[in-house]
This record gives structure tokens, C-alpha cells and sequence, in this order.
């Protein structure tokens, strides 16, 4: 059992416009890739589980050619209306960084 | 069809390149040298505003190379989304800059600039017609929210920047562009493939993000052939690696597969990356899929008010342990106390922040029953005018530092203040209202151009 920041490489948060939250997860070996990928821990469950989201507001792609997962979720306040905390939305990745992966 | 070569000289005008990497560039030959201005992530405020986010110093820096170069290749200069939210102002903004150094270089370049600003009654039309759709979790556009915009920009693609070349233009100043369409326009018009000119266009606009060592911002070069196209760094020393491409499309994107742009979507799903050599990346495979209508992304916000702040940290641990339900205490106490000034509720926006709490990630944050040593403590209060925001943030600082709380021993103040003076004003505020999509005519729909010489003072107007 491996924590996700130990498989990754890199665990990114940033605006994908105003209204919505992307996070990527990339790495540098494709087993890393496989490992979590097939572990299915990074599922729209789990995201939502986290963000305080439902499952339907959550896209989770895989995309191969670069190694990486994208997640995008809608973010809670519109980018820099008042009450937003983070309006460039460059920390909201703290979550994933322990989600446990279970191989196999 | 011959090769064509595109040179971004950074991934944002002002956030400056390597003059080793742009006369190495250069000197492959360029058929055109561009760069993106804009960007939506510093949010609402400086499209509100029309204030650039990067300093004028930076961006002549900039723009002074780039001019210069083109004038020595006899090669066009396009820079999009001028001044970071591409707002008339910000157009303006830039242009002068332009003049200032057409004056100081002695040349006389026809410039053509592409305004693409709406007006709120443009929207009022739109709305009746059915042509304005949210894009994303935002809600239907209506004529009301169309008339409290401040300020709206429409996001142009490549056909304004192709129809300014046709004209004569030999720099292109545009208001909020798409940043791939910049890129775009020429291999477009040259009749390379859309998938490739669009992809290409993509990759490369955000400068040096694909080239290693990383090592702050740098120009970067597209080439266009028949069925492929290649990325490579302009600067001799340092190299483009397929990881770093292929991952581009992540950046920012809510899906790397697909990207909308105003006349089609780019489709990279069967797009295959190799390492040709050390320094080059070759990219073939990208779709194109048009669409059947042309649609502009609008970005527009409402002004709220203005803006008090103030900042201040405890290290007091008894206050630190029981910080919920002190804030909670003060939010009451802040509300009775401007009550009795006359102010209500419904007049002024506040939020406390606490940093070393949960700040950063509030609901989401997964730790918020531990305890830091020290807490930095925020208010921030939005009203309707810059006197009412200030009395709410000195009701909440006095507040803040005086409230009792149980076990408390630092009866003289809760609070360790910064500064003085403790309370700021940031000025006006302002929110993002619309982020739509619009459908239009034809390309040139939501644009304004003019075709002037800055360096001479009459003005030929060719497009109402």
C-alpha cells in the first residue's frame, strides 16, 4: 500500500476558467501510471467524497500519451468573487496527497 | 506547401524571453512572431478595472524585441488579449506603448487593432434571439444581467487576425483572443491542416511550459508540415521533451481531448508525440472537427462595491484552541455593532478567514481539527461604497482584538496587528458575471478594426 504522492510525480490544482477546478496527476513511469489507474481509488466517488461534491460534478480522464490523470470539478465560489480563498486555484490539491492505493 | 514557422516569444507579454533564444529563432526563419497578453486566472478585477496585471516596463521590454525583429525579418507581429483581459482600455494601454517605441525604433508599421469589447445592449439582442448560452456550471444570461455588466470582452478566434493580414496590417493588436488562434491564423490562411495549425497553436502559447531546464520564460517555435508539426525551444542551450508536450493539453484545460475554439474543436485523442532528437518534439495526428456555427466566449463582470481588509495573527493558545466559536461570537458582535452605526446586514459583504485553520480549502479542508501555534486572522468587507466598508472592517478589527472569550488572560488585545494603518483599502470589487458563449454571424461580428500608423496621426477607420 502506497500513499498517492509517493506514485506520483506531480499533483496540480488550477482554474480551468472561472467556474471550474482542475486537478492533474502525473507520473513519470507507467507502472506508477497503471498502479493507480487500476487501483480505481481515483473515482468520481472518492473525488466527491473529498470536495464535498456529488459524483455526477465529477470528470475523472485518463490520459495515457502524457502519463496522467485530470480531474475537473466545479469550484464552490466563482474565481475571485468575494469569499473565494484561492483565486488562481494553485492549492487545492492537498486531499489527494495521502489517498491511499491499493495495488492489485 | 512550404514549412511554416511560428515563433511565441513567451508564454505571457511581460514575463520576458532570452534575447539568445529569440535571434536564434529568428534566425531560422520566422514567418510570423506572436505572443499572448491575457489571462483570465488573475480574476475578475483587472477586466473590471482595465488595469494590466504585468508592468509596463515589462511589457516594452518585450515588445520592443519583438517589434524590432519584425521589422528586420519583414515578418508580422501578432499579440493577443492586450493589456490581460483585452478590454478596450487595456488595448488602448498597449497601443500607446506601440507608438512610444515606433517613435524611438523611427519606423512606421501599419498597425491594425482588433477591439473586441461588447456593449451591454449587443447582449440585450443576443439574449432575445436565443444566441447566449452559460459556458459551465453558471446560470442562463438575462437581459438584467446583461444591462448590470460593467465590462464584457468577447474572445475573437483566427479569422480577425487573418481578415487585419489581408488588409496590410504588419502588427496585430488584439483585445481577448483565444490563445491557440494566434498562433492559428497564419497556417490557416496558408492552407496548412486545421488539426496541426490548432494544435500547434495550443501547445505553443503558453512559451516555455514545454521546455526544460525550466528556467522562467522563453520563446518557443511551431513548425507546420503537410501531416506533422515539431515544437522546439528558440533557445540553442535548452530542449522540448515529448512528456512536457504531450501533458500540455492538461494545463488549464477541464479536458485534454477536446478544446472549443470560436469555428471548431481541436480533437487530440489520436495524437501521437515523438522525441525526433534532443531538442525537438514532433506531433502528428490532431483532428480538427468544425462546427456548424461560430461561437465567441464572452467573459464580463458586474462591479460590487469596494473593498476594506485586514490582517492580523494570535498566538495566544487558549484563543487558537477555541477559534470557531470565537469568530462566531465576533461575527454577532460585528453585526449588532454596525447595526447601531446605521449599517445593515444586507449592506456590506464579510468574511473572516483563518489561516492556520482552514483558509485555504474551507469546507474541503480535511484538517480542521488540529491546532497550528499561531493563527493569522482575515476580514475582508465588500459595500457599496469605500466609507461603509471601512466602518464594518473597524467595527470587526476592534471586534476581533477586544472580544472576551472563556479562560482569556490577554485582556489588553486579542491580536498581534501588522501595520499601521491596520485596515486597507483594496479599492473596487468587482465579479465575474458572464462566462458564456455567444453565437454570431460571422467572425468579424464582435470585433471593431482600425488600421493606423502610430506613428502618424490621421486615422483610416475601415470596419464600423
Amino acid at each position: 500500500m502506497a500513499k498517492l504522492h509517493e506514485l506520483a510525480k506531480v499533483i496540480r490544482s488550477k482554474n480551468a476558467g472561472a467556474l471550474l477546478l482542475t486537478l492533474d496527476i502525473m507520473f513519470d513511469n507507467e507502472e506508477a501510471y497503471r498502479t493507480v489507474f487500476d487501483s480505481g481509488v481515483l473515482s468520481p466517488r472518492k473525488i466527491a467524497s473529498l470536495y464535498n461534491l456529488s459524483d455526477n460534478q465529477v470528470e475523472v480522464i485518463a490520459f495515457e500519451v502524457a502519463l496522467a490523470i485530470k480531474i475537473t470539478i466545479p469550484r464552490h465560489t466563482t474565481a475571485g468573487s468575494p469569499g473565494d480563498s484561492d483565486v488562481y486555484g494553485a492549492q487545492q490539491h492537498a486531499p489527494l496527497l495521502d489517498l491511499e492505493i491499493t495495488s492489485g | 506547401m512550404r514549412p511554416i514557422k511560428i515563433m511565441a516569444a513567451s508564454g505571457m507579454l511581460g514575463y520576458g524571453f532570452t534575447e539568445k533564444a529569440f535571434n536564434h529563432g529568428l534566425s531560422l526563419g520566422i514567418d510570423l512572431i506572436a505572443c499572448d497578453a491575457g489571462s483570465a486566472d488573475p480574476g475578475p478585477y483587472y477586466l473590471g478595472s482595465g488595469t494590466p496585471f504585468v508592468s509596463r516596463i515589462a511589457v516594452k521590454r518585450d515588445l520592443s524585441l519583438m517589434i524590432r525583429g519584425g521589422t528586420q525579418e519583414k515578418i508580422p507581429v501578432f499579440i493577443g488579449s492586450a493589456g490581460g483581459s483585452g478590454s478596450d482600455k487595456q488595448v488602448d494601454w498597449t497601443l500607446e506603448i506601440i507608438r512610444e517605441i515606433c517613435n524611438e525604433q523611427n519606423i512606421y508599421p501599419k498597425v491594425a487593432v482588433l477591439r473586441t469589447e461588447l456593449r451591454p445592449e449587443q447582449l440585450v439582442s443576443k439574449i432575445n434571439l436565443g444566441k447566449i448560452s452559460p459556458l459551465g456550471p453558471i446560470k442562463n444570461l438575462n437581459e438584467k444581467d446583461a444591462n448590470q455588466t460593467h465590462k464584457v470582452v468577447s474572445m475573437i478566434g483566427a479569422e480577425p487576425f487573418q481578415q487585419a493580414l489581408e488588409e496590410g496590417a504588419d502588427i496585430v493588436i488584439a483585445g481577448r483572443s483565444s490563445d491557440a488562434a494566434i498562433y492559428a491564423a497564419l497556417p490557416l490562411m496558408r492552407g496548412a491542416d486545421p488539426g496541426l495549425s490548432w494544435h500547434m497553436g495550443k501547445i505553443i502559447e503558453c512559451g516555455a511550459q514545454v521546455i526544460e531546464p525550466r528556467e522562467g520564460q522563453d520563446c518557443v517555435i511551431g513548425t507546420i508540415y503537410h501531416d506533422y508539426f515539431t515544437i522546439e525551444p528558440g533557445h540553442p542551450d535548452r530542449r522540448c521533451t515529448r512528456t512536457r508536450v504531450a501533458a500540455h493539453t492538461l494545463y488549464e484545460n477541464p479536458s485534454p481531448y477536446e478544446l472549443k475554439e470560436p469555428s471548431g474543436t481541436l480533437i487530440t485523442k489520436s495524437a501521437t508525440f515523438e522525441q525526433i532528437d534532443d531538442r525537438v518534439v514532433r506531433v502528428s495526428g490532431s483532428k480538427w472537427e468544425p462546427s456548424s456555427t461560430y461561437t465567441v466566449k464572452l467573459e464580463g463582470v458586474k462591479k460590487l462595491g469596494f473593498r476594506t481588509v485586514f490582517f492580523a495573527g494570535t498566538r495566544d493558545p487558549i484563543l487558537v484552541s477555541g477559534i470557531n466559536n470565537f469568530i462566531e461570537a465576533c461575527q454577532t458582535r460585528i453585526e449588532r455593532d454596525s447595526k447601531a452605526i446605521g449599517i445593515d446586514k444586507e449592506d456590506y459583504m464579510l468574511n473572516i478567514k483563518v489561516y492556520g485553520k482552514d483558509a485555504v480549502m474551507g469546507a474541503n479542508e480535511p484538517l480542521s481539527d488540529h491546532n497550528a501555534h499561531e493563527v493569522g486572522i482575515l476580514v475582508d468587507v465588500v459595500a457599496n461604497d469605500q466609507d461603509t466598508s471601512k466602518a464594518v472592517c473597524a467595527k470587526a478589527r476592534y471586534s476581533l482584538l477586544h472580544t472576551d472569550f472563556p479562560g482569556r488572560m490577554c485582556i489588553s488585545g486579542n491580536l498581534a496587528i501588522p501595520f499601521s494603518p491596520s485596515d486597507l483599502s483594496a479599492g473596487e470589487v468587482y465579479e465575474f458575471n458572464i462566462w458564456h458563449i455567444m453565437e454570431c454571424n460571422d467572425p468579424m461580428e464582435p470585433v471593431r478594426m482600425e488600421l493606423i500608423i502610430p506613428n502618424d496621426p490621421p486615422k483610416v477607420r475601415l470596419n464600423g
